[in-house]
């Protein structure tokens, strides 16, 4: 398999790449619950029992996508998983910025309103859609080294 | 896809498999596709779930709310709940999230321990965060829509509403005519109306908030923010939630 030796490890690198940032970003917001449901609040979109169920749950959602993409178990399971997540908070920090809210997106923990001229809208956007790409890399083609998913080949 | 394309694609498979056996070379038998990804996926994603809904009814106040039974009283922007010798400083902006936060996981805790007569909570209304609602002075109303409330006799009550009833930060805030009319609901008694629409006790809160800024033992990080409590003018760490037992058991 030497001839698609380089593909594959764009694509074990994609892979490692979104783990790290679901393990990080879903660990400080675990760590800190009321911060993640500040952060969450802050978007303005859900009422207050939305609010409450996605601050409990987003950040294991994002562990678990984590592990697994460490782990390469369904491997094109979970980056459609997290591309259809990574879309979520593009459409939130978008939204949030349409609409004038001047926030911060929380998306490693942190997160709430902050002055005017602190918003980071930009930079926030194109690095989700910089993951949205990774997560398409695995979609288009999930074959990676050192994965669950091709053990034995 | 429909039937009759599926029927050209399978029928083609089958001369290509043909063709394939006239030179000799045998496909690779097609097996039944394999579902395990799907489900160990799906396993994980559940048990994450599970453990997230898991932790937050844990973390999640009781339902039954503790009704107060204790009394306060009011000097300058500080308001002392309760007489127990356990003595806690408490620094609230009404427009600040945390503080919204520390209300709902504390609020119960607190109201029993002054039920109890263990502590005594100095309320400070604070107002740090004038500029983040439009019009700006939103935290500044709230402050002192709160102070009003002590000689109005509805304070406990109304400190909840206040919080239960947040403003987000960059909106407009509530009215006085809200402020005021959540007051009349409760029962306020006295010109609760005139001291909300009058700003009576704005001045002492520009002073409670600028002596609370300067205080060096009260500065974080990124120096004052709210919510700030203090025992003894020690800052408390709110991250370690035994916080108030710890004091308490100390006291």
């Amino acid at each position: 398999m030497q001839r698609y030796l380089v593909p594959d490890v764009m694509g074990t690198l994609a892979r490692c790449g979104l783990a790290a940032v679901w393990l990080i970003s879903g660990v400080l917001k675990a760590v800190d619950p009321d911060q993640t449901h500040v952060a969450v609040r802050a978007y303005d979109v859900l009422p207050e029992a939305g609010v409450e169920i996605v601050a409990a749950m987003l950040p294991w959602v994002e562990i678990a996508l984590g592990v697994l993409l460490v782990v390469g178990a369904g491997t094109r399971v979970v980056a459609v998983a997290s591309a259809a997540v990574l879309l979520v908070f593009i459409a939130g920090v978008t939204q949030a910025w349409a609409r004038g809210l001047s926030i911060d997106c929380g998306c490693f923990g942190g997160g709430g309103a902050v002055a005017p001229g602190e918003t980071a809208y930009v930079e926030e956007l194109l690095r989700d859609t910089g993951l949205v790409l990774l997560a398409a890399w695995l979609i288009v083609r999930p074959r990676t080294l050192i994965a669950l998913d091709t053990r034995g080949t | 896809m429909g039937g009759a394309s599926r029927n050209d694609k399978k029928r083609r498979q089958e001369a290509s498999d043909r063709r394939l056996a006239a030179a000799g070379i045998r496909p690779e038998a097609k097996s039944a596709p394999d579902r395990t990804p799907l489900i160990v996926v799906g396993a994980v994603v559940v048990v994450a779930v599970v453990v997230g809904l898991a932790v937050w009814f844990v973390n999640r106040p009781a339902a039954e709310a503790v009704a107060p039974a204790y009394a306060s009283e009011v000097s300058g922007a500080v308001i002392a709940a309760g007489t127990g010798p356990v003595v806690i400083d408490v620094y609230e902006d009404y427009l600040c999230p945390q503080c919204e936060r520390f209300a709902e996981r504390y609020g119960d805790e607190l109201t029993a321990a002054l039920n109890r007569n263990e502590i005594t909570v100095r309320y400070h209304a604070i107002a740090i965060l004038d500029p983040l609602t439009n019009p700006e002075g939103y935290s500044t109303r709230a402050a002192n829509a709160v102070v009003c409330s002590v000689p109005a006799g509805i304070f406990p009550a109304y400190h909840g509403w206040l919080f239960d009833s947040q403003p987000a930060e960059g909106s407009a805030g509530l009215t006085d005519e809200e402020l005021i009319a959540a007051g009349t609901e409760l029962g306020a008694t006295g010109n609760f109306a005139g001291c909300v629409t009058g700003g009576t006790n704005s001045p002492a809160i520009a002073i409670e908030t600028g002596t609370a800024a300067a205080d060096p033992s009260l500065r974080g990080e990124r120096g004052f923010g709210t919510p700030t409590v203090a025992i003894d003018g020690t800052k408390i760490d709110l991250n370690r939630t035994s916080w108030l037992q710890d004091a308490i058991a100390a006291g």
